[in-house]
């Protein structure tokens, strides 16, 4: 009977609870329309269209309004018009209800608070307070934030304080570092010869750095190459680098991953090679053709058609008297890349 | 209250009733205790990763790092639909992403359709072979549709088709998903964010599945969502939402995760290649894969992720009528019997840590014991009861452990997903889905474990084969 009476009362307890939150949602749906209402006040006011001094929002419908609306819009647009909608949000008190959101419990709001306060340099200090915030999603994206406009920690102070490339190991972490080349190169250099630096946070740095196109970058991921051998992680993306930077002094460590032990690398080398336009790898590629793994394979005849002549020449001797494996992976290349 | 037994009954037959009634009655608590469980863990998910409610903002946050995904969309037999899909996919918000049609020997004129619709060439393709398929006949695509490349098979099943698909993939990720399925268009940025957040450890994401009967869809979209009027698809999306919202994501966080659905997940290709593909031979072979990937990956020891996303991802069409809706349960059913048994030895095995604890744990309690212990329960409990084999308070516990408590966690459930989630537009609607969540308990929730106990029949006859799904289609409103 206690089991009876027990499920009766819990029963009774969750469907009590959810007739509370109908009640809720049926409120909710009548403040709709102060909510609709407050967004179509401000927009034209945070575009710049209307003049007058505008009274800023006050209820908590409001202000919920208001947040959302401005966000929306400094997502839409850039450059001065941005700035027209953050000069006029600031007019009507809009980051002192962002700030309110950045205390929020709810973790989205933490975050959009952040993001959303990083734009107006008055308030960057309270996103710096986020950097030490519980949720990592909130500390990472108000560095990006941060970074974003300007307003960013040193680069060493970011990767120490959040942990990125041990803690944080999140794609994101290319993004920021991307975002601090543009600031300061030579602070995100440094992170490459700091031997407190993770291996993850040094790759995204060196992503980066090959992505900025700053080319002095190449020797040193040359020599990283070198010393990391064996470094599954780490050595396909140098090769991507180097494969993007283009530079002649990653040449001979492109030739080397070649004949790498590891697949992963010695189809990433032979990418590179494509992308780099080295006709001094045509030889090796031809041999790839024939590698025990389809990748290798496969990015060899893509990297051979990408030489140009010497290349196509190559796949074409291959098609018509290299090994089984080699001729098929070169015959269908050139198949592929002629029906293209 | 005072009991007196039937004056023929023997002492051994009323102890033998009571421990049948404690047997059922103890499983159907179990069951309930999990459900709590998991609703606990599916409440911490949302809180500690709450869904992106903007796309925009999604697309300014992950686009710049969203690794490129290749969608493979098995077709068979679907001349009807493809068309629609294969633009509706095309027309997914993603940065750099391939869709990969594959056209699994349709008997209709499915190939013909698409290849008049988006004037396509026969082309050649250099592809893997890691993983076994059916021959495949030829290659189709347009210069001008870089992103669109149909791939002609023999037939050889869903599993089949997407093993060609793999093969034919060049991303490190592929999303399989049901060509008949409707995605939502910021889907792939959605379900990708495991891979983003932890790129290291993350080998497969599942995303949740809508049901979209009754909604309005228009161009390969729902454009406005609305309840069904059909009595089945209403229980349905009470189901579902219990599936994914309350058991998936939380078996997701507890990183115990045992299925993706077919219809819509997200997978590193690697390692699916390293773990064969989709197996060949069986109707569950979602399950079947997420499997394999846990077993593999513990056999390595290599650390990894399997998880979930609440974010609805993808809408698909249930059945409206009872015989294919037995039949879908039947199957559904079979599926997780075969995964079970072909993997029992995962099951309470410390080797494979919370997934043969938690994991199995689930399906065994809930899959395997679950519908055959309940179906006992209907029948025998009361019969006990009126035979004064066994007093009130038993029937009473039944009760409890069958229905009352089955509202129970059917309310918290939709507590969870107005309280974080908010997908129902409508007050109303959520009224609507408060009293399915009440009456599905009496009539429904026995009929779909007759479902599954017949299941359990097919799989002891060992019977092969999916039966045939008819739908709607998603040509206009479905109301």
């Amino acid at each position: 009977m206690a089991l009876w009476n027990l499920s009766l009362f819990l029963c009774a307890v969750a469907l009590g609870a959810l007739v509370l939150i109908l009640l809720a949602r049926v409120l909710d749906e009548r403040q709709e329309a102060r909510r609709q209402g407050e967004r179509r006040r401000l927009s034209p006011l945070l575009l710049g269209g209307v003049t007058d001094i505008s009274v800023p929002p006050q209820g908590k419908v409001e202000q919920d309004a208001a947040a959302h609306v401005t966000l929306e819009m400094a997502e839409l647009v850039r450059g001065p018009e941005r700035q027209a909608v953050l000069a006029n949000a600031e007019r009507i008190g809009i980051p002192d209800i962002l700030h309110q959101r950045s205390r929020s419990r709810n973790v989205q709001q933490r975050l959009l608070a952040a993001e959303a306060l990083a734009m107006f340099p008055d308030h960057a200090p309270r996103v710096h307070e986020l950097l030490r915030d519980p949720n990592p999603s909130v500390r990472l994206g108000a560095a990006l934030a941060l970074a974003q406009n300007q307003a960013a920690p040193p680069a060493a102070e970011l990767v120490h304080g959040l942990g990125l490339g041990t803690r944080e190991r999140s794609l994101l972490v290319a993004s920021l570092m991307s975002d601090l080349v543009d600031v300061d190169p030579a602070a995100v250099i440094a992170l490459l010869k700091d031997p407190g630096v993770s291996d993850a946070a040094k790759l995204a740095a060196m992503d980066a750095l090959a992505s900025s196109g700053l080319l002095e970058h190449a020797p040193l991921m040359a020599e990283m190459a070198q010393s990391a051998a064996g470094d599954l992680e780490l050595l396909p993306r140098l090769y991507h680098a180097l494969g993007r930077i283009g530079h002649p002094s990653g040449h001979s460590a492109i030739l080397r991953g070649l004949a790498d032990p590891a697949w992963q690398v010695r189809a990433a080398a032979a990418q590179a090679a494509g992308l780099n336009g080295l006709l001094e790898a045509a030889g090796r590629l031809g041999e790839l053709l024939g590698d025990e793994r389809w990748w290798v394979r496969f990015r060899a005849g893509e990297a051979l058609w990408r030489l140009g002549p010497r290349g196509r020449d190559t796949l074409e001797r291959v098609a018509l008297a290299g090994p089984a494996l080699a001729r098929d992976a070169a015959k269908r290349t050139l198949e592929e890349r002629t029906d293209a | 209250m005072i009991f007196e037994p039937a004056v023929w009954a023997q002492p051994w037959m009323l102890e033998a009733a009571q421990w049948i009634a404690f047997i059922v009655i103890a499983t159907g608590l179990a069951q309930t205790a999990f459900y709590v469980v998991l609703l606990a863990y599916a409440a911490a998910a949302l809180s500690s990763r709450p869904p992106v409610p903007r796309s925009a903002t999604q697309w300014r946050r992950y686009s710049d790092q969203a690794p490129p995904i290749a969608v493979i969309a098995p077709a068979f037999n679907e001349e009807l639909t493809v068309v629609e899909s294969v633009r509706s996919l095309l027309a997914l918000h993603y940065p750099t992403f391939e869709v990969l049609l594959v056209n699994d020997g349709s008997k209709d004129r499915t190939l013909e359709r698409v290849i008049d619709a988006f004037g396509l060439k026969r082309v050649g393709r250099f592809i893997d072979d890691s993983v076994s398929h059916a021959t495949i006949r030829g290659f189709y695509a347009n210069p001008e549709l870089p992103r669109l490349l149909v791939i002609d098979k023999e037939n050889g099943g869903k599993a089949d088709a997407l093993n060609a698909g793999i093969n034919a993939a060049r991303s490190s990720l592929f999303c399989a998903i049901d060509a008949d399925s409707i995605l939502e268009p910021d889907a792939l940025l959605r379900v990708v964010r495991p891979f983003i957040d932890h790129p290291h450890l993350t080998i497969g994401v599942g995303g949740t599945i809508r049901i979209a009967n009754g909604c309005i869809i228009d161009a390969g979209r729902v454009t406005k969502i609305r309840l069904p009027r059909n009595f089945l698809a209403l229980v349905q999306i009470m189901e579902y939402l219990r599936a994914f919202l309350m058991a998936r994501l939380a078996l997701g966080q507890i990183q115990a995760l045992t299925v993706i659905s077919g219809a819509f997940g997200l997978f590193s290709r690697q390692r699916v290649v390293e773990v064969g593909g989709y197996s060949h031979g069986t109707v569950g072979e979602d399950m079947e894969l997420v499997v394999k990937l846990h077993r593999h990956m513990r056999d390595q020891r290599l650390p990894y992720r399997i998880d979930f996303i609440a974010e609805p991802v993808c809408w698909t069409e249930c059945p409206e009528d009872l015989r294919v809706l037995g039949r879908q349960r039947s199957r559904w059913q079979r599926g997780a019997l075969e995964c079970f048994a072909k993997h029992k030895d995962m099951c309470f095995n410390p080797r494979y840590g919370r997934i043969g604890f938690v994991g199995f744990g689930q399906v065994l309690l809930v899959d395997v014991i679950g519908p055959l212990v309940e179906v006992l329960g209907y029948i025998l409990v009361p019969l006990l009861w009126a035979f004064e084999l066994l007093a009130l308070p038993w029937l009473l516990a039944f009760i409890a452990a069958t229905f009352t408590f089955g509202i129970f966690v059917s309310a918290l459930t939709l507590i969870l997903e107005e309280a974080q989630l908010r997908r129902f537009p409508q007050a109303r609607e959520l009224a609507v889905l408060a009293l399915i969540a009440v009456v599905e308990n009496l009539g429904y929730r026995q009929l779909s474990n007759f479902w599954r106990l017949k299941g359990w029949w097919q799989f002891l006859r060992r019977e092969q084969g999916w039966g045939a799904m008819s739908r709607k289609g998603f040509g206009g409103a479905s109301v």
